[in-house]
């Protein structure tokens, strides 16, 4: 299934020699590594490359490429509320980084110093490692999470994304992040210890209530879980704290649902359930110069009627 | 091109711009003291001058910088880099058209764990500098500029040399 691309609107690069500072696809563009432990067994790169990650058994993606040390670059808004794009040599995601000074998992920082001596600092966001970034340069149409706006994140892993949400929301944002996996949610809790806006829950998110007590209502649901009842997952935590007409974002791997049928009968399969429990999808991206068979959607929870029908009565 | 007190950099040309707007002729102050119009239309006009020209909440409020010839000349650079490397692709970005307002200069921190850095010799003061540095592509860019100035270049064949006023027509035709 192809990015349902609106005319004109510029969400973010092409496939290329673009994204997260990475130059073309097969530099070592790798997956998510070692400290995760989950989403095992990729193989990018049509097995031109070798498969992902790093040498020396680090996994991690940014080997060589991408913007050195020293480089100069212009951060400019991208069209997403909270989103940056830093421009040299090659182009960049970005989010302005919360904790100036602090690299959460060793991705490269900008920094910028204001006409009035401030300084200030952005993180570079990398597509390859995060799926919200590469839905954003898929060029969905609308994340929904901006400045301000409680995110609940389920699968929130070591908290990669996790910190990047969280330089999205802001300081008057919040971003509640569910994990289940006790060794990556010490890293989880490890990162959420120096941004006051993360609150982490090491709990398994098919079971809401048991952190009931610890989760407001919120605008939005980020869902990267990756379970064969993820729909169930993330309609059972919607209907405790996702708040009438907010938004869920949820990325669907086709393999880890039915390996069997082709990936956009999975998609379509799972756009079905979720309109069986009051989702309305509004789009779907395909993550795919990024990652293989996955899909993100975004829609809108119990969305109230439209006014139409008032004014033709 | 910008005044004298805008050319300071930093904190001293903030400041200048403020004093300007706050500024009053003697006569107009009251007891010495700068006292606030009453006419509503007024009062706002004063206070939509004194806010600070960002992109807003959203983006947090980043701020417009000024423009010196060197910044002008770096967003020129950004906005054509496809052409300094024919191997690199570009998205266009939702500002191809006019200009960037609002946007930071920043520099990479290099990180612990990729060492991937400029040398010395490699950084340069300002992106223009950085992009147009690199041998490789000087040697791509002269042949380039070489094969478009003998494209237009009038009479390169014996027959089509000026002479008069016909071939010159010809010639001008040939350029466009």
């Amino acid at each position: 299934m192809r990015p349902p691309r609106g005319g004109g609107r510029g969400g973010g690069f092409r496939g290329r020699s673009d994204g997260g500072g990475f130059r073309g696809r097969g530099r070592g563009g790798g997956g998510r590594g070692g400290p995760e432990g989950r989403g095992g067994g990729r193989g990018r790169g049509g097995g031109r490359f070798g498969g992902r990650g790093g040498g020396g058994g680090r996994g991690r993606g940014g080997r060589g490429g991408g913007m050195k040390g020293g480089s100069r670059v212009v951060v400019e808004p991208h069209r997403h509320d909270g989103v940056f794009i830093a421009k040299g040599k090659e182009d960049a995601l970005c989010t302005r980084n919360l904790v100036a000074g602090e690299s959460v998992y060793g991705e490269k920082r900008v920094a910028v110093q204001n006409e009035d001596g401030t300084k200030i600092e952005y993180r570079v966001w990398n597509p390859f490692r995060s799926k919200l970034a590469a839905a954003i340069l898929g060029g969905v149409d609308n994340i929904w999470i901006a400045p301000g706006t409680r995110v609940l994140y389920l699968g929130a892993a070591s908290g990669t994304t996790v910190s990047h949400v969280s330089d999205l929301v802001g300081p008057t944002g919040m971003v509640y992040a569910v994990e289940f996996s006790h060794r990556s949610g010490r890293d989880l809790v490890n990162m959420a210890k120096k941004r006051t806006n993360v609150i982490p829950i090491i709990e398994d998110a098919r079971h809401p209530a048991k952190y009931r007590m610890l989760v407001g209502m919120v605008d939005v649901i980020f869902s990267d879980v990756a379970q064969p009842d993820q729909a169930r997952i993330l309609a059972l935590n919607a209907s405790y704290f996702l708040k009438n007409g907010g938004h869920f974002v949820i990325s669907i791997k086709a393999n880890c649902i039915d390996s069997t049928v082709p990936a956009e009968a999975v998609f379509a399969q799972e756009v079905k359930k979720l309109q069986a429990e009051q989702f309305k999808p509004s789009e779907q991206v395909t993550l795919e110069p990024f990652e293989r068979d996955h899909a993100c959607v975004v829609g809108g929870y119990r969305m109230p009627k439209k006014q139409k029908l008032a004014t033709a009565t | 091109m910008p005044s004298s007190s805008k050319t300071n950099p930093g904190k001293v040309s903030v400041m200048a711009r403020e004093s300007e707007l706050i500024y009053k002729p003697e006569k107009e102050l009251v007891d010495g003291l700068f006292v606030p119009p009453r006419d509503p239309r007024k009062m706002n006009k004063i206070l939509r001058k004194t806010v600070k020209d960002t992109a807003g909440a959203a983006w947090f409020d980043m701020p417009a910088p000024t423009i010196t010839p060197e910044l002008k000349k770096d967003l020129e650079i950004v906005k054509l880099r496809d052409v300094i490397d024919p191997k690199l692709h570009f998205k266009k970005g939702a500002h191809s058209k006019g200009h960037l307002k609002y946007f930071q200069m920043g520099t990479v921190i290099e990180t612990q764990f990729f060492p991937s850095r400029l040398t010395k010799k490699e950084r340069k003061a300002t992106i223009a500098d950085e992009l147009l540095s690199d041998h490789t592509h000087k040697e791509y860019r002269k042949r380039k500029i070489n094969e478009i100035h003998e494209k237009r270049r009038p009479g390169d064949f014996e027959k089509w040399k000026n002479k008069g006023r016909q071939t010159w027509k010809r010639a001008k035709q040939r350029r466009k």
